[in-house]
This record gives structure tokens, sequence and C-alpha cells, in this order.
């Protein structure tokens, strides 16, 4: 059970969310809680009391005032407790989940809540998923037309292509293509999508093909020669061509790291010189595949995080890309510490290494080619920190083929130094003064994760903050060859100025109506199930026919329906009675015999034995939740388990109906070696969907009869993969990889 | 934000001149703070301020490997027309980098700001300084520097040596003593450097050239061979490019000339040498050969940098007029186009870059749409719109080549394989 999603309308985890909320992450005892309670009711006191009282106003009729109904204070709803908003939202979710929550074992709720925690705590410290970024620019491709066209995730949960409702959370929008038409690639978590948008300006971009994966894709990349195709890969280790025409080429099928063994599930691949041969990367480093030889049979390695590039301890890549605009053979990868460029011809030696001394890992990278003679620049991009940072390079000669020799062609070097700009938080101090509380909201907003950025030429950058459809301008002073020092905070032009101005109007009239904003987005049946699910079955089976008759009739009398005679195949057999039944379920059934008497006489007179029972039951639990922290305890064994155990019941993605103009089936588990017992086959994926439980529940569901059929579950004393045949075919599932006896290779160096 | 730099360097100020051991963890935090202080206003190119961080941080040199570098970019641009100052500054740097290894690469920093200066002598005596340097027990990273310092003054000493070869060549023999002593001290380093393996792109050349010179060429030989043979040593191009270099220069036979260029293909297929290889192989007698010219042609224009490159197009569509005239070896088409067949009509002849093609380069075009006609017959997007182009504007040979096709259609049909309907026209 997730805990609520992040997204524009619930403001979005901070580290104080899960660590204790003191002023810093520094691990001081905490103060006596008296103590701390005093200091902020002194510091905070309209946090403390405001929002109870605001709550209780329309309640209290105080003396001889008037009674009003309705509060209105002169200040905007946006002061005060800043979770108030959320309050509403909490209470429909325990309305939503009363019925059902107290059946999830707490056990197992725990070690949800806690596997959630960790992953947003993992993806707070360094959050992958806007690898790439999400900005595009799309140069105009009539000589003369000075527009272009920018393409970016908006809406609330970035669920929009520019202003095209389309149905999923974008993460990136790839480049297009020299040629007309561009084509889009379009990255969310489990559905990847190609769109073509024709060069003519004003002419409406068509969406090609969407494929779903079954474990989330971390990669896609529009190929630079030829015509709708692109590279996907998934965090299960899978590298695919797509191709609009041909489909998926599965290049790759790899759970573990290349050089070395790394937790992070992160894949990225890229296409390089020759349109055949793709490059393909993780943490430890990049390998060229060849896509014309079966999978796994022609590669070599690129770049090796190790000492032949001279990295550091600890060095990882995060993001390569390929330079092809500037130099057909040349890759850039950046680590948390550096910057390289490669050259295929003579792979594992960078032709170029700077530390770029930016205080995050740079997450999107973008090209501009200078013409014959001229630099080439790239400005790389930090999500959490907004770092922004332009780099000038230049290689050898363009058009030249030689590999990077000295002589007649220039080595490779950078041309100046490289230049930090301008963050977007940092023009926070050129707005006109605001009130406190919406000070604190702008600075929020301006503070949000930067998603993408792209030089928008002519000298202009944009720079999309995530969670808003927030796009800025910034000129770029072309060859900073300045002789005079450029003063610490520069005044903004007057034209900048103005628009600072008429950006702060629409985002105070935005801010003025919270209640628009702060409407959750409904869950309704509608979302849970698909219309096919509930759809009734055309034809209802003999069974269902007797089964109405029977309640019709029951009805018809009004007594009460006794009997209930399945066939034996279609219903599972009673669950045996467990040789240690938990009191309540011996309860029910005992009144469901009618001999609740009896239970109760027997009840009273086993009590001893009951406790003896319950204290050996506690005590194994404790041991077992012993075991489980120190598992759980490395953070790296939980974040990978999903896609490997994944992995092992669906094939990883599953080849699309072109358009996908019907809901896409769910990939439908291998066919087992031996038939499934009645009990595997009523757990079955299959079986489940069959009778219309969505996804999300089966597990659940699954779960609670496995408690049936043979008592608490012991994923210690499982086996594995036996395990996972058993209970998953969906990607949930609370096994820690540590109990998977698959990783060979020694971690080595680095 | 000002404030606060403010009070960290008074802070970092305060601690450096007495640093009790339980403030070592605050003095630690404030010299990081001081640190980002300087990245920052480095990578916002205000040098003033970034060197005046770096005075108060210089303290705490000692642990930080990127400070020295860091020093000699600031004041590099701070103080970039007093020199005295830098070198200065670099002399206090070198006096408070305790350990070898620093010294080591704040003396190669220096002596590359030197060079870039146009500072030459003063370089090379900074480089000699340092190699007389002796600290504490040599290590394996030590020795490995200290080559490397070595060799870079092998360089400079190469690069009198070819100033004074100008000199000499003038027919001033004054300097033919002195010249040799500059040979004598260059090939000892340079020799010491190309033993170790990684990639000396530049000293292998210096070396050899110096080799050359004095006509050591069995020496020169076989130091070109270590470098491209030596399987601990990089795959490196410029090694084989290089040797055949070298025996092109001293007339070697066809035969190790070819050796030579097949393996470059074997490692990079698009050097831009491949087209004399495919030259040389068309040029044989043996049919071995010329298929393998063939592939050496089709193999290059397989990359993206090739794609608009006139004379590998006119290469290929030589050659394959040729077996369509003799119509002999049409099978060694077919072999090469089929792998091709799927994605070379997207990458090579869309409509789009034939449009392109013709607009920008009119020859380039004429060699692709004869190669398209060829391949993919001639109702080819490409062919078709580059001959109706040709022909209205009156251009003889487009109209050649349209008879041409016209004539040899049939070959066409046979290299799709007449049955195969695969093919996209």
């Amino acid at each position: 059970m997730p805990s609520l999603p992040a997204g524009s309308w619930v403001p979005s985890v901070t580290p104080q969310d899960i660590l204790y909320r003191g002023d810093s992450c520094t691990s001081q005892p905490l103060p006596v809680l008296p103590t701390q309670l005093s200091h902020f009711f002194v510091d905070h006191p309209e946090d403390a009391f405001g929002s109870l009282g605001k709550l209780l106003h329309q309640n209290f009729y105080l003396g001889d005032s008037k009674l009003r109904v309705s509060v209105h204070s002169g200040l905007p709803p946006c002061s005060g407790c800043p979770r108030k908003n959320l309050v509403p939202r909490l209470r429909w979710f325990s309305h939503l989940a009363r019925d059902w929550l107290f059946e999830v074992p707490l056990g197992l709720l725990a070690d949800c809540v806690h596997e959630d925690l960790l992953l947003q705590w993992a993806s707070l410290l360094f959050d992958d998923s806007p690898t790439g970024g999400a900005l595009a620019w799309l140069p105009p491709k009539d000589v003369g037309a000075r527009t272009g066209r920018l393409v970016y995730p908006g809406g609330q949960a970035m669920n929009h292509l520019c202003i095209l409702p389309h149905g999923v959370a974008l993460r990136r929008g790839g480049g297009g293509r020299e040629g007309v038409p561009y084509f889009v690639g379009v990255r969310s978590d489990y559905h990847c999508g190609v769109w073509r948008v024709p060069g003519r300006t004003g002419a409406a971009p068509t969406p090609l093909q969407v494929i779903r994966t079954s474990v989330p894709a971390s990669c896609l990349t529009v190929s630079p020669h030829l015509p709708g195709e692109l590279a996907v890969c998934t965090q299960s280790g899978a590298v695919y061509l797509w191709s609009v025409e041909t489909g998926l080429q599965r290049l790759r099928h790899d759970p573990q790291t290349m050089f070395f063994r790394d937790h992070s599930p992160w894949r990225w691949s890229d296409f390089t010189a020759h349109p055949r041969v793709l490059s393909c990367a993780d943490r430890t480093g990049l390998q060229c595949l060849d896509t014309r030889v079966s999978p796994g049979g022609c590669h070599f390695d690129l770049f090796k995080v190790g000492e032949e590039a001279g990295c550091q301890q600890g060095e990882r890549v995060v993001l390569p890309m390929y330079l092809g605009r500037a130099y057909p053979s040349q890759h850039l990868v950046t680590t948390q510490f550096s910057v390289y460029v490669l050259d295929e011809r003579l792979p594992l030696v960078p032709v170029l290494k700077w530390a770029h001394m930016m205080k995050a890992p740079p997450l999107f990278a973008h090209l501009t080619p200078g013409g014959p003679g001229r630099s080439h620049k790239v400005l790389l991009g930090a999500s959490r920190t907004q770092e922004l940072l332009l780099l000038q390079y230049r290689g050898e000669k363009r058009g030249a083929l030689g590999p990077p020799c000295w002589g007649s062609q220039s080595a490779c070097q950078l041309v100046g130094t490289p230049q930090k700009l301008h963050s977007v938080s940092s023009c926070l101090q050129h707005l006109p003064a605001q009130l406190p509380h919406r000070h604190r909201l702008l600075q929020q907003r301006l503070s949000a994760p930067a998603a993408g950025g792209c030089p928008a030429p002519p000298g202009g950058l944009g720079v999309l903050g995530r969670g808003q459809d927030v796009s800025w301008k910034v000129l770029v002073p072309e060859e900073a060859e300045c002789p005079q020092e450029p003063s610490a905070n520069p005044q903004p032009s007057p034209a900048a100025a103005l628009r600072y101005r008429r950006w702060l109007k629409a985002f105070s009239k935005v801010c003025g109506q919270p209640p628009r904003h702060t409407r959750p987005p409904t869950f309704g049946q509608k979302r849970l199930f698909t219309r096919k699910e509930l759809e009734e079955p055309s034809a209802p089976s003999a069974l269902q026919g007797q089964a109405r008759r029977w309640l019709r009739q029951a009805m018809r009398d009004g007594g009460c329906l006794q009997r209930w005679d399945p066939p034996p195949s279609a219903l599972p057999e009673p669950p045996e009675p467990a040789e240690d039944p938990d009191p309540l379920s011996a309860r029910l059934t005992a009144s469901w015999c009618g001999d609740w008497d009896g239970w109760w006489e027997g009840r009273m007179s086993s009590s001893l034995a009951q406790r003896q029972r319950a204290l050996r039951e506690r005590r194994r639990r404790q041991k077992r939740a012993r075991g489980r922290r120190s598992l759980s305890a490395s953070f790296t064994s939980s974040l990978t388990y999903q896609s490997e155990l994944s992995e092992l019941s669906d094939p990883d993605t599953a080849p699309p109906p072109r358009r996908e103009a019907s809901p896409p089936l769910g990939t439908s588990p291998p066919a087992a070696a031996t038939p499934p017992s009645p009990e595997e086959a009523l757990l079955s994926s299959q079986s489940l969907r069959s009778r219309g439980i969505p996804k999300e529940r089966r597990k659940t569901l699954r779960d609670y009869l496995a408690v049936w059929a043979d008592g608490p579950p012991e994923p210690p004393e499982l086996p594995g993969s036996q395990a996972s045949q058993l209970c998953i075919p969906s990607s949930q599932s609370q096994l820690s990889s540590a109990s998977q006896p698959r990783r060979k290779r020694p971690r080595m160096g680095f | 934000a000002q404030a606060n730099e403010g009070l960290h360097t008074q802070l970092l100020k305060k601690h450096t001149q007495n640093k009790p051991a339980e403030k070592l963890l605050f003095f630690s935090f404030c010299s990081f703070m001081c640190l980002s202080y300087i990245q920052d206003a480095m990578l916002r190119k205000q040098w003033k301020r970034a060197a005046e961080f770096l005075t108060f941080y210089i303290e705490s040199l000692e642990k930080d490997f990127s400070t020295e570098y860091m020093g000699a970019e600031i004041l590099c641009h701070r103080f970039h027309n007093n020199m005295k100052e830098f070198s200065s500054f670099i002399e206090q740097m070198k006096t408070l980098g305790v350990k070898r290894y620093l010294k080591v690469s704040v003396c190669l920093e220096h002596a590359f700001h030197l060079l870039c200066n146009g500072q030459i002598d003063e370089a090379y005596q900074n480089l000699s300084l340092a190699e007389s340097w002796r600290f504490g027990e040599q290590t394996a990273i030590q020795d490995k520097e200290m080559k490397l310092i070595q060799a870079y003054r092998g360089l400079l000493d190469y690069y009198s040596w070819s100033k004074q070869k100008n000199i000499l060549l003038e027919h001033d023999l004054s300097v033919e003593q002195e010249m040799h002593g500059c040979f004598r001290k260059a090939a000892m380093n340079l020799k010491e450097i190309i033993k170790i393996p990684g990639v000396w792109d530049l000293f292998v050349k210096c070396y050899v050239d110096l080799l050359e010179f004095y006509g050591d060429y069995s020496e020169a030989r076989e130091v070109l061979n270590e470098y491209a043979y030596n399987s601990k040593f990089p795959a490196n191009p410029n090694a084989h490019v290089y040797l055949y270099q070298f025996l092109k220069r001293h007339g070697e036979s066809k035969k190790s000339l070819l050796s030579a260029l097949k393996i470059l293909h074997d490692i990079v297929p698009s050097h831009e040498l491949m087209i004399d290889f495919h030259i040389m192989l068309q040029k044989s007698k043996k049919r071995k050969k010329r298929r393998l010219g063939l592939e050496v042609i089709f193999a290059v224009l397989d990359y993206a940098g090739w794609k608009e490159n006139v004379k590998a197009w006119s290469c290929l569509a030589r050659q394959v007029k040729q077996i369509v005239i003799s119509e002999k070896h049409l099978d060694w088409i077919k072999q090469e186009w089929d792998p091709r067949r799927d994605w070379w009509p997207a990458f090579h002849f869309s409509r789009y870059s034939a449009k392109r093609n013709w607009q920008e380069n009119e020859s380039l075009s004429y060699e692709k749409a004869l190669v398209a006609g060829i391949l993919l017959g001639k109702d080819s997007k490409y062919f078709k719109y580059v001959s109706h182009r040709g022909c209205k504007a009156q251009v003889k040979r487009f109209r050649i080549l349209k008879k041409f096709l016209n004539k040899h259609n049939p070959v066409y049909l046979r290299l799709s394989g007449l049955s195969d309907s695969s093919v996209q026209p």
C-alpha cells in the first residue's frame, strides 16, 4: 500500500517528512517533548492554534457576536497550517479504506509502508526517473521561420504532452531528427509512446504507437539516423530496438550490471555512429551492441568505470549521451564528479575529462552543435539543485574522420572554462516583495526540481520545473570573454523584469483559487476496474443461473439461503482446518456451523494452552522481524527486488496493438510445465483476472487466501524462486533480493 | 548568501591560525563550505572572488587533489598578464604541497601554463626542477609520474631539436652539435615512456620522427610494431595509422600495406584511410581482394559520418557499375545488400535526402542515384526524384544514367531475388 502519491496537489515528500521533524538531518537526541512543544507554541502560534480554531469556529457561538456559518478571513486561505488541505483527503481515504484495511495483516502493512518509505527516501536522495530531461526543442524546418516548438510534459501530474491530452505521466520527450518530420518519444513508468510531429508549424502531431512494459522503462531515445526507430530500456536490464514498422527487437536481457555489481536497476541506451549499433549503459559503464547479430553476440566496451578512465572511488555513470550532431563518433558520459567525452573508435580511453564541480549529478544534457570552426555547447542540468552548467568544447575538425590525433587535427579540448548559469530559484530576489505566505508559495514553486532544460535559439534557454508547467527563457551570453568582473547579482534587464512581473501576476491569480487545485482527483470504481472487467460475462453460466434462481426463491419465501452446492471443480476445497487456526477464524467457523456455544466452552477451558501457543507465536514473529530488519536495513537490497522478481514470471513487454485502440491486455503468465493444483489455479492471475479482480487487489486477495490455505506465510523458509512462482505475477512482493542466490560476480573495486 | 560567505571565511581564518583538535570537525566543515564557494565563483567566472576565497583556503590544502588545479585556473584568469605573481603563487603552492604527488602535478600544470604563454624555456626549467626533487620513498605511481615529466621534457627537447633542424636545413651547419645533444636527450626520455602501456600518440610520433631523421629505420619500425601489436596497449587505431604511413613512406610492398590497413578496417571500419584501402583493393587482380573492396566500401557507408561523402559514394558506384556491366559476381552485391536491405533505403535513399542532396550537391546525388537505381530499381524514390530533376535541368549524365538503368533493370530483379516481395521501392 503506497503512501499518497506525490504530485503538485500534494506537497512533495521532503527529508523532514521521513526523518523526524528536527531542524536538520543530524542525529542529535530528541529534545524533551514538552520543551519542544512549548517552543512550537511560542514560535508558530498560528500553526498550533489557528487550524483548530478555524475548524471549530463555525461550531462555536461566542457571546453576543453574530453567528456566521462560513468563515472568510481577510487573508487568503493558503495561510495557516500547510497540511490543512490534506485533511479532507485523508478523511476520504480512510472512508475508502475502512472496508478492507483491517483485513490486511499488520506485519504485512508495516512492511509495505516501510518499503514505500525506503523507496521515497531513495528517490529523495537521488531520483533518476527524470534522466534525460523532459524538455525538447524542435527547431523550425522551414528556412526563415523563426518559431520552433518546445515539447514538454504539462498538467498537474505531467500528464499532457504540450497541449495534447494523453493519459500517461510523462517523463521524457525525446528529441527529433534532422529530417521531416520529427519523431518524439514519450516515456512514462509503464508506457512508452512515439509521436510524429510534422515539420510544418501548426500541423497536428499524431501518435504512432504505444508499448506497455511490465517493469518501469528507464530510457527512451529517438534514433538520429532512421525515422521511427527508438531505443528502449527497462529496469529489468532489457534493451530493445523499437521500430514503428517492425516492432520490438530485444538486444539484451541481463539483470546484472555489466562490469561490477551495482544495485541500481537503471539502464540507458542511445545510438552510435552506426545506425545498427546501439550503446547500452548502466551505472558501471557503457557497451556497444550490434543489432544485426543475435542477442549477446557482438559487443565492445566503450566506457568502464575504473582505472582506465581515472575514475574516483564510488563514481557511477549518471547520464550518457550520443554527441552525433557535433562529431559522428563521440559520446558524452557524465558521472557525479566528472564529464567525459569518449570516441567509439578509441574505446575505454576518454578523449576529454573535466571535473564539473556540480553539487548534484547532472541528469540532463543538451548539445548545440556549433558551425564549422566553432565550439559546440553542452548544457548540463541537475534536477534537485537546479544547477545549469554550460560547457564549450572543440574536437577534431568537422568532417575529418580520422581518430583524434595530433598534428593536422586538433585534440578534443574545452574552450574556456565552464560557466554556471543562474538557476530558476535565484530570480526570486528580483521579484517584488510579497506577503510572507505568498513568498513561501513562490519559493516553493520556484525551487521545484528542474525536469529538463534545452537551449532554445536564438540565445535562449528553456528550463522546465517538475510538477509545474513553467518554462523559462534566460539569455545566454555568447563567448563569455568579458574583461570586466561580472557582479555577483546582475540586475535583470527591463524586459526580463516585465516578464517576471507578468508571470507573477498569473501565478498569484492561480494560487488565489486554491479550492480548484486542492480538490483531490477522485478514484471512482470506474478507475479501479476497467469497463471490461466490470462487464458481465455474455452468457451466465449454469451455476450462476442456478444461484440466481435460489436467491430469488429465498427472497420470495422470506427465508434464508442455507444450502450452497457448487460443483467441486469450480470452487476450491474448503480450507483444511489448520493445525493452529487463529481465534477469529475458529470462531467464525464455529458460528458458521452453528456451534458457537461449544467453541466458547472449549475456548474457556483451553485458555492456558492458548496462551502458551500465543507466546510461542509471538516469539517466532519477533525472530522473523529481526531477520527481516537485517535484510532490509541495507537500502540497496530492497530496491532491486521488484523488477527482478517480476521478470521471473512476466515476459518483459508485450508487443502492443497499434494505436492502442482497446485497453491493453495484461501479459499472460508463462504456461507451467505441470497442470496447477486447484489452489494454484485459483491463485493464478488468469483466474483472478477472469473474476474481474484488478491487478492491485490480486496480491492482497492471494495473500489472504494463502493465510487460509496454509497458515501464516513464512517467507524466509521458502526458497525465493518458488515463492515468487507461487504468489507473484504482479510486481509487488515484499521478498528481499537477499534471498535470491543469483549474484555470481563478486564486486570488484569501485 | 553573502553574509554566510563572510562568516565562513572569518571562521576559517580564525581556525586556521589556531587549530585545536576538538574543532577539527568544525574546521573541515568551514573548509568544505569555502571550497564550494570557490567552485561556485569559478563556475560563474568571478575570478576575483574565487582568488579571495582561495587565499583563505590555501592553508588547508594538503587534503585535496583538485585544489592546485583550481588555483592554477583561477590565477591564470585573474593575473593573465602578470606572470610573476602567478609564479610566486605557484611556488607557494609547491612549498605547501608536502606530498610529492601534489608537487609533481603542480609542476606539470605550471609547465602547461607556461607553455600556453609561450615561455618554453621556463617550462623546461620547471620540468627539470621537478625531476630533481626527491621526497620519501618512491612508489609506483610516483615512478610513473616521473616518467611523464621526463616525457614532456623530452617533448620540449624534440621541439628545440626540430627548430634546429630547420636551421640546419637552411645550410647553417653550426647548430649540428647542439642539435645532436637535443636528439639524445629527447630520444632517451621518449623511449622510456612508450614502454609503458598507454596511449602515447604524441610521443611515439616524435620519437619515430627522430629515428627516421637519423636513418634508424629498423628501430622505428620496431617501435611502431610494438605500439600497434602489443596486446598490453589499448587497441589504438592511430598506432596502425602510423605504421601504415611509415610503411608507405618507405615504399614497402603492397602486401604489407594491405595487411596494415586490413587490421585498421577490423578495428575502425569507418576510418578515412578505408577509401585508400578500397582503391588499392580495386586495383588488385585477385578476385578475393576486389570482393573485400566491396565489403569495405559498403561498411564505410554504414556510418553516419560518411553519409554525404561524394568520394565514398563514387567509389561504390564505380564498383557496382563495373559488376553490373560485366554481369559477373552479382552475388557479391547481393550478399552485401541483403543485411542492409531493411535500413539503407530509409537511411540513404529517402525522398527527403534526395531533395537535399540535389539541392546541396549535384554530383553526390548522381552517384547515389546510380547506386539506388541498381540496388532498388528504377522505381525507387531516390532515383526517380533525382533523375527527374536531372533530366529537367538537362544535365547530360542523368539522361545517360537513366538509359543505363533501363538497360540493366533485370539486375535489380535478380538482386531482389525476384520472388522477394519484402523490398520497398
